[in-house]
């Protein structure tokens, strides 16, 4: 369905060197060093009375890049919908159990959801730009949370643009509408909007599978980047691309986490058989 | 296997694609045929005195519909003030607070039943509230008949516009932290184009109506002074005049229609322009 399934595997650019992937190795709650940014606790989800998700416990280093992989339907993307609450748009979603944040559960009925959203930012499948312009996309957000002054305002944009790697592409065409962008510059601005808030979470739903194998490879640099500053837990479809971006990753099967650990343990030794059977590809 | 022949298919195609045609065909020829025909009796008629002078006393040749010009404006501007902000409103509620709730079916269901109401209905309902009660037709009235055959379609329209704006788009306003009211705004800043062309179709709908007026604004040979009196309008002026047995006022009624004809024409083509930079 998609340029970048595991039947068609993309190659890695070899130009683009990812030494840290080969460097990180043991067991996944030692080397992140520090309390997880994400503790998930006996999660359970449903849509109406589909249970989706079973007791998922998963822990989320900070300023790290966690994979979430699995076959289609396996609950990837209803588990990373959870920690900014975006399911709760819909009324007959629910999730049960704990998913707590620096130590504070997000799922209390007490939690802001709009200070949460800051702190917990999310790029979609496919790019998502408002119908107005370059500028007015990444201002929006910023214009949510803060107040500023005009000329803070152009800088907080240029360095949010900058971050997303698209400044350079389109600081003569602010003014012109997002929408108009191609795909892959369509979700770095889509980027540029959620960092440009601050966050210190960015969940990412499968972010290139709408996106053709170049603009493929610019995202992939960038999160690269970006984990210097941001945790980041990105739900992918591509196993190369877990393989290439993640530190950890967890693999799901019929809502349950079957196995999670150093992404080069699990892509080298996994333990389960269910996960070996599903890296190589023999279903999925 | 023993295949089938082909040849009774291929008939069949030619005779199904015979008949499309020529039904198709029909429906714009009538169109055709009626256009030309209003535009032939009506032109005549429209001299500069239709739309500057007052209409002259019955049997007197002259005169003009300014009045009722001014007032079928007048009537739609205020219908429209009133009708489509609601029918928005309600739109918004039946697409993004009121989709799965039984409130939401039962809203949606009495559009439904309103849209399907006949027009004299609306105009007798509004004669038995806003006439009758206060003795006096008025323009009030009028343009309370005409929101609420606005209202329904504006409605309407507006949630299946909505409908078609993708839920990611909402997702991501709420992913940066918009409260839920904002990121309805964004969707609908996404149905912009969607939206001015279900509220210009309302307006050609209800600039055409006559049965809803005729017990409510009614019509007066006088200049349109105040919303509380009767007040001179374009759709029960031909009515009337088509009625009587004055040429002149005939010619007039054909001239009233081919303005009418026009003005419905136009408003459609350009809500068509809105809705094809909505697909853009």
């Amino acid at each position: 369905m998609n340029a970048t399934s595991p039947e068609s595997p993309l190659t890695p650019p070899p130009a683009v060197p990812r030494p840290h992937v080969a460097a990180r190795t043991g067991p996944a709650t030692a080397d992140a060093g520090g309390p997880p940014k994400i503790s998930v606790r006996g999660l359970d989800f449903h849509y109406g009375k589909q249970q989706a998700l079973f007791g998922n416990d998963l822990d989320i280093a900070a300023n790290r890049v966690t994979a979430v992989i699995g076959p289609s339907g396996c609950g990837k993307s209803t588990h990373l919908r959870v920690y900014n609450r975006i399911y709760q748009l819909y009324r007959d979603q629910r999730a049960t159990g704990e998913v707590l944040l620096d130590g504070v559960n997000l799922l209390s009925p007490a939690t802001d959801l709009i200070e949460l959203r800051r702190r917990v930012g999310m790029i979609f499948q496919k790019p998502t730009p408002f119908p107005m312009s370059i500028y007015e996309n990444v201002a929006y957000g910023l214009k949510l949370h803060y107040r500023l002054g005009k000329g803070e305002m152009a800088e907080a944009v240029e360095r949010a643009l900058r971050g997303a790697a698209l400044w350079d592409e389109v600081k003569d065409a602010l003014d012109r509408p997002g929408t108009a962008l191609s795909g892959g510059q369509q979700q770095r601005l889509c980027i540029a909007r959620a960092i440009a808030v601050r966050p210190e979470v960015l969940l990412m739903d499968e972010p290139t599978s709408a996106i053709d194998p170049v603009a493929t490879a610019k995202i992939e640099d960038l999160i690269e980047e970006l984990k210097r500053d941001f945790t980041i837990v990105v739900v992918t479809h591509n196993m190369q691309q877990a393989a290439r971006v993640s530190d950890f990753t967890a693999f799901f099967f019929e809502g349950r986490i079957v196995e999670f650990g150093a992404t080069r343990q699990i892509f080298t030794k996994p333990v389960h058989r269910q996960t070996e059977d599903y890296i190589t590809g023999r279903f999925g | 296997m023993r295949r089938r022949p082909s040849r009774g298919r291929k008939a069949a195609d030619t005779a199904v694609r015979a008949v499309a045609s020529l039904a198709a065909l029909l429906g714009i020829g009538v169109l055709a045929l009626i256009l030309a025909e209003v535009a032939r009796r009506g032109a005549p008629a429209l001299d500069g005195a239709f739309f500057t002078a007052l209409p002259g006393p019955p049997g007197v040749e002259g005169g003009g519909l300014a009045n009722a010009i001014l007032g079928t404006l007048a009537l739609t501007a205020a219908a429209t003030a009133v009708g489509v902000p609601l029918g928005l409103l309600a739109g918004v509620y039946l697409s993004e607070f009121g989709r799965d709730t039984r409130l939401g079916a039962a809203v949606r269901f009495c559009v439904n039943v309103l849209m399907g109401l006949p027009s004299i209905l609306v105009g007798l309902f509004v004669w038995t509230v806003l006439v009758v009660p206060f003795r006096s037709f008025s323009g009030y009235a009028g343009a309370v008949a005409l929101a609420l055959i606005m209202l329904p379609v504006v409605a309407r329209t507006t949630e299946d516009m909505l409908a078609l704006v993708p839920h990611a788009l909402r997702e991501g306003a709420l992913a940066v932290g918009a409260p839920r009211w904002r990121s309805t705004l964004i969707a609908f800043k996404a149905a912009r184009g969607g939206l001015i062309t279900g509220v210009l179709l309302a307006v050609a709908r209800v600039s055409g109506e006559t049965a809803p007026l005729l017990f409510t604004a009614l019509n007066s040979p006088f200049w349109p002074r105040s919303m509380s009196e009767p007040v001179a309008n374009l759709t029960v002026t031909v009515f009337q005049y088509a009625m009587s047995p004055y040429a002149d006022w005939q010619a007039k009624a054909w001239g009233a229609s081919l303005l009418i004809m026009a003005a419905v024409l136009t408003t459609s083509l350009l809500a068509r322009t809105f809705a094809r930079e909505r697909t853009r």
